[in-house]
């Protein structure tokens, strides 16, 4: 046998085809990334926080568990992939604002639960059956509010007094309105009554939803030890959630709306819960705290949170990503080319490197390492959630959906290694590199004594040689502007004439300059002509202007507009300067004493 | 009967051994397909999914046979491609099932195929695309599609759909490594 054979000589051939895995090829060869998975139109709608990596089944294949948004109103779906293929779908109420997943108890088999968040409600799940329903606790009524809806109930009251009545509680009230009434409130007229009657029976009811949930562990640092559900309310609080019995084990309140959030710690140790809020800060609450530990006031709007190590690092809404300690110190800003979709840890367990992925309006996902700009994937569409780890059976896979419903899947090389170096922008390597500074020279320590002991003597010094510069200064620019204050040139190479003639009432006059070169025969060039004036007082379209050839007896008119400014009839001097190229002693100047303008300014 | 009877006939009385080496990701059915080609007295009976770097070693009466999965990141690499040097055929198998690692397949293959220990030698290459009993199995001509095998010029291969578990399509492979090994000795 010599050659190779054809693929599939004699292989098994089976009936059943299946469509090509549409893959698109990376067109970068040196790609750190292979490309696994792309599907355009996966009908995948959902954010970083609604995503999730998971070995469900137990069974060492991961699957990704997906809160589905579908079109904001319809089609909400918790969704898990298996591979590159929608394994389940089951449908969801309302729109998902966070999903995790997380051990309930310590249970044999360790099935991992998956918590989705929609509304007041935690849907959890156990096998992806529907296992639990947690609901918050109902939020304090307004009294007020109640008793005029039990009005509306006895028929005391029209809908239009009710709308009245309502709209007096809103605009006082320490307590909010119920969802209903401010419904109620939307309400054209002819609506009303049948919403009344609809509603009137019940009693109101104030419910908060729930912003973002995380999971914090309860009493053991291991990988697959027990973890309580952390969430962020609309009514600005977080609550701490047992895993087995579903109740609050601890609440604490924030001064404004949380958007993101992440723990570390343990629950019954010592435990950290970093905030962004909607306007526009961070928070860190710790254990035995009721009220935020740190604040730190961002620029702007929050748009993502990531804990790398034990840094923050929060992207804002102008287009930049910046990093705090965990007590509130800022460690560094990077500039980005784009406002940002979403953001998410890269975390390579192997090589114990993390990382921040950003997704960028720009069809790119950025990766930084601190500030330095390690990476950068293009995407076919905007990046909308971004999620990294272990996934079917391969470490380092990148899971991301596209603003159109797309789902990437990219597999990180085996033998990719992110480098400090790998694209240009931030700072040179070499900027991190310590210089070896040699040691201080007698000399340097003299002169450094010298000027300790010194130090009144050399300042008075100083300042005396300063005022000494500033007077010279001064007094070769007086020299200057009155060196040739007469309206004609006594320079030998330049004899100029020159008058100024003020024409009109105000406030815009007119000026003219009559220039004449007084030579026999010598053509003047290069001339230019400079005002100076009160600016507060006059306005000039052009105070600098360049003459014309100046033939020798001829007269040239140059017309220029003034505007005077004030409308308080004071007048001032403007100077008239003819200066020659590259000089700056001027060769003539003309002092005008400006008429009081008598037409009222911008009349 | 074992599957290799005709070479070890063969082979046995020329007194040479043949060194395979059985390589692929892991979870792709290396040690299962490996246990159905063993003699049935040396059968292993449950079978643990390979994790982390191990190799098998174990040899018939002229057959060597080293098994290891290519799996995880940089630091085991160099301990697995010490073993390229004294294959003389290799069997490659891949999960048919599992479309979301093919091209990491793809990639091991790629950096096998231009390792200096194998680059410029004309070992036979056999790939099993396993697990074809699978619903979602991709086909043994989607697979080579996939892997790019119509790139390899230098070295004879051939790819057959296999079921590690009950033995079907091994046979049929097997007898085509028999053919080029009796080529390559002779
Ligand atoms: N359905 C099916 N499963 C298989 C087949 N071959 C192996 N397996 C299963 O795949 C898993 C991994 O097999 P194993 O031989 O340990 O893979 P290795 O990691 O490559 O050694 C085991 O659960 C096997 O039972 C096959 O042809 N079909
Ligand atoms: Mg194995």
């Amino acid at each position: 046998m010599t050659s190779s054979h054809g693929a599939g000589r004699g292989a098994q051939q089976r009936g059943d085809e299946r469509e090509p895995v549409s893959v698109e090829r990376s067109n970068e060869a040196n790609s750190k990334w292979l490309d696994a998975h792309y599907d355009p139109v996966a009908n995948l709608y959902t954010f970083s926080s609604c995503t999730a990596l998971v070995d469900l089944h137990r069974d060492g294949e991961v699957k990704l568990v997906v809160g589905d948004l579908g079109t904001g109103l319809y089609n909400m779906k918790l969704k898990v992939y298996k591979g590159t293929s929608l394994m389940t779908e089951n449908a969801l109420l309302d729109l998902p604002t966070g999903v995790v997943t997380f051990l309930m108890d310590q249970n044999e088999p360790r099935t991992p639960a998956v918590a989705v968040a929609s509304g007041p409600y935690i849907y959890v799940y156990k096998n992806l059956r529907p296992y639990f329903k947690f609901t918050l606790p109902a939020l304090d009524v307004n009294l007020l509010e109640q008793d005029v809806w039990n009005q509306a109930r006895q028929d005391m009251i029209d809908p239009m007094t009710l709308k009245e009545m309502l709209e007096g509680i809103r605009d006082k009230a320490d307590i909010p309105l119920s969802v209903r009434s401010l419904r109620f409130l939307m309400l054209e007229q002819e609506e009303m009554e049948s919403f009344v009657n609809l509603h009137k029976h019940h009693p109101i009811k104030r419910q908060t939803v729930i912003t973002c949930m995380g999971t914090l562990k309860k009493n053991m640092a291991d990988e697959d030890a027990v973890s309580c559900l952390v969430i962020g309310t609309e009514n600005a609080e977080v609550l701490i959630i047992d895993p087995e019995a579903f109740t609050i084990l601890s609440k604490m309140s924030l001064p404004s709306v949380p958007a993101f959030l992440d723990v570390i710690g343990q629950y019954d140790v010592e435990f950290r819960i970093t905030l962004a809020c909607r306007n526009g800060s961070l928070y860190v609450l710790r254990r035995d705290s009721k009220r935020p530990k740190y604040c730190i006031e961002l620029s702007s709007q929050p748009v993502g949170l990531v804990r790398v190590q034990k840094n923050i690092v929060v992207g804002c809404s102008e287009e930049t990503l910046h990093a705090y300690t965990q007590k509130g110190k800022k460690l560094w800003t990077v500039y980005l080319p784009a406002s940002i979709t979403t953001m998410s840890l890269l975390d390579q367990k192997s090589r114990g490197f993390q990382a921040v992925m950003v997704g960028l309006a720009n069809l790119e996902v950025h990766l930084y390492r601190d500030k330095n700009l390690l990476n950068i994937i293009r995407t076919p569409d905007v990046v909308t959630s971004v999620c990294f780890g272990r996934y079917g059976r391969e470490d380092n896979t990148l899971i991301m959906t596209t603003k159109g419903g797309g789902l990437i899947i990219k597999i990180l090389k085996r033998t990719a290694v992110f480098e400090e170096k790998d694209t240009s922008p931030g700072p040179p390597l070499a900027q991190g590199v310590k210089l070896s500074v040699p040691k201080k020279t007698k000399l340097y320590v003299d002169q450094t004594l010298r000027e300790r002991e010194n130090a009144v003597a050399m300042h008075r010094i100083f300042q005396a040689d300063l005022y000494r510069l500033r007077l010279m200064a001064s007094r070769a620019y007086v020299k200057a502007l009155e060196g040739s204050v007469a309206p004609v040139s006594s320079v030998q190479q330049e004899p100029l004439q020159m008058n100024a003639v003020v024409q009109g009432i105000g406030p815009k006059f007119k000026l003219t300059l009559n220039i004449q070169n007084t030579s026999v025969n010598r053509p003047s060039i290069h001339l230019l002509i400079s005002f100076l004036y009160d600016e507060h007082l006059y306005s000039m379209k052009n105070s600098f202007f360049k003459v014309p050839l100046l033939v020798p007896g001829l007269n040239y008119p140059i017309e220029t507009f003034v505007d005077c400014l004030s409308d308080k009839g004071i007048s001032d001097l403007i100077k008239v300067f003819v200066l020659r190229e590259g000089k700056s002693a001027p060769l003539l100047t003309a002092h005008i004493n400006m008429p009081v303008s008598e037409g009222l300014a911008a009349a | 009967m074992g599957f290799f009877d005709k070479l070890t006939g063969w082979l046995g009385l020329k007194k040479k051994e043949v060194h395979l080496l059985c390589l692929g990701l892991d979870n792709s059915g290396k040690t299962t397909i490996i246990n159905k080609l063993k003699p049935s007295n040396a059968q292993a009976q449950d079978i643990v999914p390979t994790i982390g770097f191990s190799v098998e070693k174990f040899k018939t009466s002229s057959l060597l046979f080293t098994v290891f999965d290519m799996s995880g990141q940089g630091r085991y690499r160099n301990l697995w491609e010490h073993y390229y040097k004294e294959g003389q055929a290799i069997i490659f198998v891949t999960d048919s099932s599992d479309k979301l690692r093919m091209i990491v397949a793809k990639e091991e293959l790629e950096t096998l195929l231009n390792h200096p220990d194998i680059k410029h030698r004309r070992i036979p290459i056999l790939f099993f695309a396993n697990k074809m009993d699978l619903r979602d199995a991709l086909s043994s001509v989607k697979v080579s599609q996939l892997l790019s095998l119509e790139n390899i010029k230098d070295k004879p291969w051939h790819i057959c759909a296999s079921n590690g578990l009950t033995g079907d399509g091994l046979q049929e492979g097997v007898d085509w490594l028999q053919d080029q090994i009796q080529v390559m000795k002779t």
